[in-house]
């Protein structure tokens, strides 16, 4: 198992009020209570830990949002080269860009390009649709996201690997001459991941044979969400896939003991309030078909949110606890869903500097060599999400707690 | 008889609500439902981006099916926008416009937003501003409005909103084109807004009719955004008296 170390980069000094006021700290949160100076030292501490980590023997992953001050993570590309400037050793996921909103596929392809070519292939390339409330700071139209989506990403594949110039005149993109320069480092593209639920965009991940990535499901719908991919993937005549092809991403916190482990992971629960973005912003007009439009109005939707905290650690989406908890924890979400790679939101909120290193370096000594070859030999081992023993039905997945 | 063309707003119910019903001692009062919002032509529709796309198909289909009679062309909020498309580009097809707070043409500067954000706000949000009584809101449908709504007519709520989405999204429930031939509607025009709308600020419908060659501005008192269906005796009297051909 691929260990990731994460933080969203928050900007934790938005008072109360006004997170109050504006529903949530996303999207509509106005730039008066960003201060310079404290974001400035923010950016620093916050690759000052990717540096650790990257010693401690983590990958590292990036993201981006937009006018939030819950992450100030504005181009998971910027990012990226941030990230492999300030390390050496470990493997960069940009999880990811959010294709519909970005004006220009191709600025994409020869960014990702660039950032494999300099580091010489550390890049790992994620691709998003960018979650709802995204629509607002892009303002395109939610209506054409998954299609976007999808034409951005052919328009891509083909930029990094015609090799001579063409024409593309699609539906939602134009460009008359394309010819992306460079090519990437790892031929004939990075690794490409996809984070979602919904039943198309799972079902296109499969047959593409990327990898997919559950965020802070419940380890059913994560479970159910890759069996829908295995079995796509079977049917679409490829070879089962491993763990490698399955990602997931909890929040973390080890101590060395519970008690503490539980009294710092608390400021996890960041992530995890209730959404109180208006309807409109939370599923936007055809984001999302309209029967589960109609299960996010009934409240079927983001129920992780609406867990307590104990609930959220003994369903394995907070891994909190000792080194010997959270390995145990590691084991089971193998075991009940098959992921080969674990990305660890190890910071939130207004979790300290020092809170987060003394996680990270006790993760690392005392869990990271526990979990470091799970799944490595899974075509033996394991039974439970194998396709030939696996009769359970497949059946859609709402969208996961983010938006 | 002549023919009244009323182009639905967006998340009113389908059909002659309100005072469209009792226009029909005078006329023939047609409502069709713009493709989209729950038509046969629904799946043809989703290639479908734009008003000009809905002007095109109520210019060609829809008044072909129209009795050989003169032509009222009508329309409220989003239908106000289609029938001004309409207008610019067949004038002579029709005998009269009569535009109820229209959306479709920009008038304010890059910050100043012409027309509430419907496509956020909450369902009470947009009753609280496009009613002067909000608890006598009625014949609308919107995601989770009213409320004890079956999964199937909020499904139908969704759909509507997305193929409003679809049509005004950007730039924002406006054409930017349209402006620059408002000149060319040369029928008899009345614009009729309610003092109390806050979705269309009154002062858009006036602005807007002074930009048209042959319009009146009529202000309806104690109304909103759905004269038609709040004011239901005033909207009738001041259109039965427009469509017989009385100045107002």
């Amino acid at each position: 198992m691929r260990l990731y170390h994460f933080t969203e980069m928050p900007y934790p000094d938005v008072p109360a009020e006004a997170e109050e006021a504006n529903r949530g700290l996303k999207y509509f949160m106005p730039n008066q209570y960003y201060d310079p100076t404290i974001g400035h030292q923010l950016y620093q501490r916050y690759l000052d830990e990717y540096e650790l980590a990257d010693e401690l023997g983590f990958d590292l992953m990036v993201n981006e949002h937009h006018q939030s001050a819950s992450t100030l993570q504005v181009s998971a590309t910027l990012s990226a080269a941030s990230v492999l400037h300030r390390t050496r050793r470990g493997r960069v996921l940009v999880l990811g860009t959010p294709l519909p909103h970005r004006e220009s596929p191709i600025r994409v392809a020869e960014e990702i390009a660039y950032l494999d070519s300099v580091s010489g292939g550390r890049i790992d390339c994620g691709f998003v649709r960018g979650v709802q409330g995204e629509t607002f700071p892009s303002n395109q139209n939610p209506v054409h996201n998954l299609d976007m989506f999808i034409e951005a990403h052919d328009l891509i594949k083909k930029a990094w690997t015609h090799g001579d110039v063409f024409s593309w005149e699609g539906r939602h993109y134009h460009y008359r001459y394309v010819s992306v320069w460079p090519r990437p480092y790892q031929q004939p593209h990075p690794p490409i991941w996809i984070s979602g639920t919904s039943t198309r965009l799972v079902e296109w991940t499969a047959r593409h044979g990327y990898t997919l990535c559950n965020l802070l499901g419940t380890y059913e719908d994560t479970a159910t969400s890759f069996r829908l991919y295995r079995r796509t993937a079977v049917a679409d005549g490829q070879p089962e896939p491993g763990p490698d092809r399955f990602a997931y991403m909890a929040l973390c916190h080890v101590a060395s003991t519970e008690a503490k482990a539980r009294e710092i992971g608390r400021k996890l629960m960041y992530y995890l309030k209730p959404g109180k973005l208006r309807l409109g912003a939370a599923s936007p007009p055809g984001y999302f078909p309209p029967a589960a439009a109609v299960a996010a109005l009934r409240g079927r939707l983001g129920a992780v949110r609406r867990m307590s905290y104990e609930d959220l650690i003994d369903a394995g989406i907070l891994l909190v606890g000792t080194p010997d908890q959270v390995t145990a924890q590691i084991h089971r979400l193998y075991k009940e869903t098959g992921a080969g790679h674990l990305i660890l939101m190890n910071h939130a909120g207004d979790m300290t500097s020092n809170e987060v290193r003394d996680h990270l370096t006790l993760f690392a000594r005392e869990v990271m060599p526990e979990v470091t070859t799970i799944g490595t030999d899974w075509r033996d081992q394991d039974t439970t999400w194998r396709v030939d023993q696996d009769q359970t039905p497949v059946r859609p997945v709402l969208s996961s707690a983010l938006s | 008889m002549s023919t009244l063309l009323f182009l639905h707003d967006a998340d009113v119910l389908p059909g002659p609500v309100g005072a469209l019903s009792r226009l029909a001692d005078d006329h023939t009062v047609v409502v069709p439902r713009h493709p989209g919002f729950g038509t046969t032509l629904d799946t043809t529709a989703e290639d479908w981006d734009s008003v000009a796309d809905l002007a095109q198909h109520h210019l060609t289909d829809t008044l072909t099916d129209l009795p050989p009679a003169p032509v009222h062309l009508a329309g409220a909020g989003f239908g106000g926008w289609i029938a001004l498309e309409m207008a610019v580009r067949a004038p002579h097809r029709f005998a009269s416009l009569l535009l109820v707070s229209p959306y479709g043409v920009k008038l304010g500067g890059p910050t100043e937003p012409d027309f509430a954000d419907i496509l956020l706000l909450d369902p009470t949000e947009i009753v609280e501003l496009g009613w002067a009584d909000p608890t006598a809101c009625h014949d609308l449908r919107m995601p989770g409005f009213p409320t004890g709504l079956t999964d199937s007519e909020y499904e139908r709520a969704f759909t509507d909103r997305a193929a409003l989405s679809r049509y005004a999204w950007k730039p924002f429930l406006h054409d930017p084109r349209l402006r620059r031939w408002l000149h060319l509607a040369t029928m008899p025009t009345l614009v009729l807004a309610g003092s109390h709308n806050r979705l269309v600020p009154p002062r858009h419908s006036a602005a807007l009719a002074d930009l048209l060659p042959a319009a009146h501005y009529v202000e309806i008192p104690d109304a909103g955004h759905y004269p038609y269906l709040e004011r239901p005796d005033e909207f009738h009297r001041i259109v039965r008296s427009f469509l017989n051909g009385e100045t107002p």
